[in-house]
């Protein structure tokens, strides 16, 4: 304890800026203090000092991600991202490799909707290495050619191999492409078959060229090290990095589907079908979040939540009912995620539908409200435990604009958050049953006229190269 | 340089580590086994505690030692149905109020079955681990059997079971493989069960089932957080020292015997992409040469510097994916090497080039880079494992129930770090025995155009 203490004195007697204030120590996950500064080229840094165990964490956030490709295209930000640890400054994908996995640390990047993650761990002795390695994959990435070529092809069969693998993994492929349609949001981060195949060499490096720099970057740094020397190795590692061509673009505002659209995705055979009922819900900075988490922990976020007691407990249809909320910079998805054998198909997706009418017209009793914000309460310190946990979540609040007391006031606005105001989310973020894209993958030749009876329908093959059928492809 | 690496790591693993941000001065990892204390209550249920005050929270694994090798004929399957039944309702509580009164208090629950155990988890607020000791025991000593919600839980589990294994060629192919593989001993067994033996459980096999296997004597409670340990203890004795110790747990008497000969099976199933899965006969978790087998998977499949990974997939393009791994059980299980290859890709190919690989670890051994490397990683990954309240009680129980002693956690960095090019070489041989292993390839169908 005393440590700990004697760190936080000394980081707020030496740092211009500090994490947020912790408010009630037993509701409240408090923020660590952090050092929050802008280099000469605009790259942003966050230092966070964790003393207690010998590893640094790092998290590189790089604005921009999958909703910058080209369309038709898409995978090209996810396929760049992949390239940055394939080769690299002095060492080729396999010296990279090697010297990563020789010291035991770990250093990954992946492409999400709006941005490339760059993030790992090391040991705290190597942190020279650690910020060699990933200024190098940053600042001068190989992208060969002939690492592309393997990688696109791999990443081409391994999207093939999921669809004989877990299907179910790719209902957010298919929704997202039905709901939003032309909105950026629509893209698989990861591509299709068939947009993977489009991409060329030229489009990485154009890319890499044009959608990449400094002032697009929030590197964040938590773990055992000496914050003025950490600062001044990171200023000297990425100052030559230049600003990107150009600023980032604005995200246009998704609009919510009126009707219903229905997507029958044909896995001849499948022995369950796996469904995914959607509209387009709420933004982070959706200002009523802890009324927002509290009904959908309520609603499907949690075991004994409404959605899984009506299908699992109760009915004994599947193994899992959830929904979730996906909020980006703009409104992502709401949706419903379940599956059941193929004969109940009908019965499981309306039993669904019922539950979310069922939400939307009763609302949730004082037990359940109460129980739902006990059960965020006492999971949430949780998702903090470690330097890693910190890296992400201080990266994420900088890529979408969110202050300190987004993860620090948590508690208090749950404990704040009323009868009405969870009402009043219910009623605006949740859609109406009557207004939903709706996929399902299954066995076409058995469910075809369930299918039907939901909307107006589509069809297409689990096996086609791509997420959404051909009169919407680019 | 590769040396004064892997020294300065083990040099971090002995000397630097303080178990928990709140614990005081450092202390060896060694001497970290001094923070865990054990009691073992008068019906034979033995209680572990790791007090450790980083987060407000504390969490709960109670290893039952029960698996899927614990079935018969029959009753397949069956364990695994018991992870589902415990969230089920006892004779005090209705169906449904477990999970109601955990989520009410802050804590969150899961389980998982294999072959060898299965463990009960709970994630929750420091204040309410009362609550969920008084939950965790009333679900041992008082469970019901509701006909209708056995039936229901059925349907769920075969849910799970198309989820799994029945939409997913290469869970199918490895229930294949691993029947094929034991003719004897129960691991052939599919821990989720057989379809028919799903279908067709009755009420009285589940109540004898839970009469053997469910008792305290039978059970290893792990408790990691943000507790004293003596108050732990208490309140495991007020609730769980009522429990009447059970009948003493049967083992498993059969061994496999050695197979001499290859084993192939080929598997037909709608898909795009063919895979191959090599099953050899491997060690139990107990052994001493688990360590270094360890360090050979790592060294095969472990990142992207790993020699299958670098051959096969990087340079002869022959496999999209390939990783291997083994169970670590009470018994010597299977080492699985599993592949996925690009659609029209050939299975004998890529099976020629393996055994070429392996055929060469078994000649030449590894190389001195190369298992420092595979040490380094085991212990960056052993770090990363005790950062959590849920590593540690995972780590912890699978310590203390498969390998016998939780204090060979405390002990496990040093053995690693020990191991020598020659054991690896002498495990890789005692293991990659082409006379002992199955062959298993899914070819896929072409699905039915419309």
């Amino acid at each position: 304890m005393r440590g700990m203490l004697m760190l936080a004195v000394t980081l707020l007697a030496a740092l211009p800026s500090t994490g947020a204030q912790p408010g009630d120590a037993h509701i409240n996950v408090p923020v660590p203090p952090h050092l929050n500064v802008t280099l000469a080229n605009g790259m942003k840094l966050l230092l966070v000092v964790r003393p207690d165990v010998p590893l640094v964490a790092f998290n590189l956030v790089l604005r921009g991600g999958a909703r910058l490709d080209p369309p038709g295209r898409e995978g090209t930000a996810a396929l760049t991202a992949d390239l940055l640890s394939y080769g690299a400054g002095s060492r080729d994908a396999y010296a990279w490799a090697d010297t990563v996995e020789g010291a035991g640390g770990n250093l990954e990047a992946g492409a999400q909707g709006e941005a490339i993650l760059v993030r790992g761990q090391f040991l705290a002795r190597d942190s020279t290495l650690m910020l060699q390695l990933l200024s190098d994959a940053v600042l001068r990435p190989h992208l060969a050619a002939a690492e592309f070529d393997k990688l696109r092809t791999r990443r081409i069969e391994e999207l093939k191999a999921i669809k004989d693998s877990s299907p179910e993994a790719l209902l957010g492929n298919y929704g997202r492409a039905l709901l939003f349609a032309s909105h950026a949001y629509a893209r698989a981060v990861g591509g299709s078959e068939a947009s993977l195949a489009r991409i060329t060499h030229d489009d990485i490096v154009h890319y890499y060229a044009n959608e990449l720099g400094a002032d697009r970057a929030t590197l964040v740094i938590a773990g055992d090290f000496a914050p003025a020397q950490m600062r001044k190795a990171v200023s000297a590692a990425f100052a030559g990095w230049r600003r990107a061509p150009q600023p980032l673009p604005p995200l246009a505002e998704p609009q919510r589907l009126k009707g219903r659209r229905v997507l029958l995705v044909d896995a001849p055979g499948a022995a369950q079908t796996y469904f995914w009922l959607a509209n387009v819900g709420v933004a982070r900075r959706y200002p009523q979040r802890a009324a927002l988490q509290i009904s959908n922990t309520a609603f499907g976020g949690r075991f004994g939540s409404m959605l899984n007691q009506e299908l699992r407990i109760k009915a004994g249809l599947t193994y899992s009912a959830s929904s979730s909320f996906s909020r980006g910079t703009v409104p992502g998805e709401f949706a419903i995620n379940s599956f059941t054998q193929t004969d109940n198909t009908a019965r499981a997706v309306e039993l669904a539908l019922a539950t979310l009418a069922r939400l939307r017209s009763a609302g949730l009793d004082a037990t359940t409200l109460d129980s739902a914000r006990a059960y965020l309460l006492g999971q949430y310190p949780l998702a903090f435990e470690t330097s890693s946990n910190w890296a992400a979540a201080l990266g994420d609040l900088d890529l979408y604009g969110l202050p300190d007391s987004y993860i620090g006031e948590f508690g208090s606005e749950l404990t704040k958050a009323d009868p009405a105001s969870v009402s009043q989310v219910i009623a605006g973020a949740y859609p109406d049953p009557d207004n939903l894209a709706i996929v399902l993958i299954g066995d076409a030749a058995k469910i075809r006229s369930a299918a039907a009876k939901l909307g107006p329908l589509t069809e297409m093959l689990l096996a086609a190269p791509d997420f959404a059928p051909p009169y919407s492809a680019p | 340089m590769r040396a004064a690496r892997l020294s300065a790591l083990a040099a971090l693993l002995t000397f630097g580590w303080q178990g928990g941000a709140h614990a005081g001065p450092p202390v060896s990892f060694a001497a970290a086994a001094n923070q865990v204390s054990t009691r073992t209550l008068a019906n034979g249920m033995q209680v572990i505690v790791w007090p450790d005050h980083n987060i407000p929270s504390v969490v709960l694994y109670n290893w039952v030692h029960v698996g899927s090798r614990n079935e018969g004929s029959g009753t397949t399957g069956l364990a695994h149905f018991f992870e589902h039944m415990m969230f089920n309702g006892t004779s005090r509580r209705a169906q449904g109020e477990f999970d109601r009164l955990l989520e009410a208090s802050g804590g969150s629950n899961n389980a998982f079955t294999s072959q060898d155990v299965t463990v009960y988890q709970d994630w929750f607020p420091r204040s309410s681990l009362e609550l969920v000791l008084e939950l965790e025991s009333d679900r041992l000593a008082n469970l019901a059997f509701v006909p209708k919600v056995v039936e229901n839980e059925r349907e769920v589990v075969y849910s799970e079971r198309r989820l799994r294994v029945e939409d997913s060629n290469p869970a199918f192919l490895e229930e294949q493989v691993q029947a094929t593989a034991f003719v004897a001993h129960p691991y052939r067994i599919p821990t989720i069960g057989w379809p028919a033996d799903i279908k067709s459980w009755t009420l009285a096999d589940l109540q004898n089932f839970y009469h053997t296997w469910y008792a305290p004597n039978n059970c290893t409670l792990v408790l990691v957080g943000d507790l004293d340990a003596e108050q732990a203890f208490a309140l495991a004795e007020k609730y769980y020292g009522p429990i009447a110790r059970g009948p003493a747990a049967q083992g498993v008497r059969t061994t496999e015997p050695e197979q001499q000969g290859e084993r192939r099976l080929t598997v037909e199933r709608s898909g795009q992409n063919p895979l191959l899965l090599l099953a050899y006969h491997a060690v139990a978790a107990d052994d001493a040469r688990a360590p270094a087998l360890n360090l050979l998977q790592t060294i095969l499949t472990g990142g992207d510097a790993a020699r299958l990974h670098r051959t096969l997939v990087e340079e002869l393009k022959l496999a999209v994916e390939i990783s291997s791994g083994w169970s670590e059980g009470y018994d010597p299980n299977l080492y699985l090497i599993s592949a996925t290859l690009p659609e029209g890709g050939s299975a004998a190919e890529l099976e020629t080039a393996l055994n070429a690989e392996l055929a060469r670890v078994v000649r030449d051994g590894v190389t001195a880079a190369e298992l420092t490397r595979a040490k380094n990683q085991q212990a960056a990954q052993f770090w990363r494992g005790v950062s959590t309240l849920d590593g540690k009680a995972r780590l912890l129980g699978e310590f203390a129930v498969l390998h016998g002693d939780y204090h060979k956690l405390f002990a496990a960095p040093a053995a690693y770090e020990a191991v020598t090019a020659a054991q690896l070489l002498a495990v890789a041989r005692d293991v990659f025995k082409p006379a002992q292993r199955t062959v298993g390839i899914l070819q896929p169908r072409v699905a039915a155009e419309h």
